[in-house]
């Protein structure tokens, strides 16, 4: 890709849990082109991920019949991403919360509720926008800067774990 | 769009091995679910559950394994895992799924973990 080029990429997905999968796909490819490097194209596909399947399961009821609409849009220095669903849920939650695992683990709250929290730790900004065009439901934007280096990290792998120091 | 998962339980010596082969997600409740529950049922006191290196796992897949979570405190079972990309290691440990299973490069790993090793 370019140098000053501004590429679109739309898609329209199915609102079916699981076709968020393709989202994850063309975002790569995109971030690839951009030379992100290969652990933040990894967050990237998360992220993306975590965002579709909550415009299909909450932003439009999971009914196939509607569609969310992907829009990647490259540039020299980053790639933007908006996710619009139909809004069938009605307004989008406010905040992201910390998930309380140790709440789900003993039963206090609810299994779940962590995609928009994930995001926000892979993304340099994430949230929700007001529609400038007219749509008529939600729309969540990420950003992801691409940084000096990006392209010249090594390969990650399976190897190094790292507990964090709490292990049960 | 329903993904396929493959799940299988193995016994090792000292822990039973659940493998998951393909993607963690709401799909594969039922399948872990199961899975996890014939282990139990078998006696298992240390669980591993192997998963394949470049699989997805979404947050819905990382809630399941949080409901494993919750039974196994209730069973007094140790829970490993392993073959996570770094990626994912970096998600759990975000997470804090972290504070209740033990990460391992390897099944091999895993089990010398619980022989005193490594």
């Amino acid at each position: 890709m370019s140098p000053h080029s501004n590429r679109v990429v739309e898609l329209r997905i199915p609102s079916e849990l699981g076709y968020e999968k393709i989202a994850r796909e063309a975002v790569a490819t995109v971030a690839h082109r951009l030379n992100f490097s290969r652990e933040k194209i990894e967050d990237i596909k998360t992220a993306i991920s975590e965002a579709c399947t909550n415009a299909i399961r909450y932003g439009s009821g999971s009914d196939a019949r509607m569609k969310v609409v992907v829009i990647l849009t490259a540039d020299e220095d980053k790639l933007d991403i908006l996710i619009k669903d139909p809004g069938a849920s009605g307004l989008p939650p406010v905040g992201i919360d910390i998930p309380d695992i140790s709440g789900m683990v003993e039963g206090k709250h609810r299994l779940g509720g962590m995609g928009l929290y994930i995001i926000r730790e892979l993304v340099d900004e994430a949230g929700f926008v007001e529609p400038t065009d007219g749509h008529e439901g939600n729309q969540f934007r990420m950003v992801i800067y691409r940084v000096d280096g990006d392209d010249n990290e090594p390969e990650v792998s399976a190897s190094g774990i790292d507990n964090g120091g709490t292990p049960k | 769009m329903s993904d396929d998962i493959q799940v299988l339980v193995r016994g090792e010596e000292k822990a039973t091995v659940i493998d998951l082969v393909g993607d963690v997600t709401t799909f594969a409740e039922e399948a872990i679910n199961q899975a996890y529950q014939t282990a139990s049922a078998n006696g298992a006191q240390n669980i591993i559950f192997n998963f394949r290196e470049n699989d997805y796992i979404n947050s819905a897949g990382i809630a399941i394994l949080i409901g494993v979570v919750t039974e196994a405190r209730k069973r007094d079972q140790k829970l490993l895992m392993t073959g996570l990309s770094a990626h994912f290691q970096k998600i759990f440990r975000m997470v804090g799924l972290t504070q209740y299973a033990d990460l391992h490069p390897s099944v091999d790993d895993a089990l010398a973990s619980l022989n005193g090793g490594r």
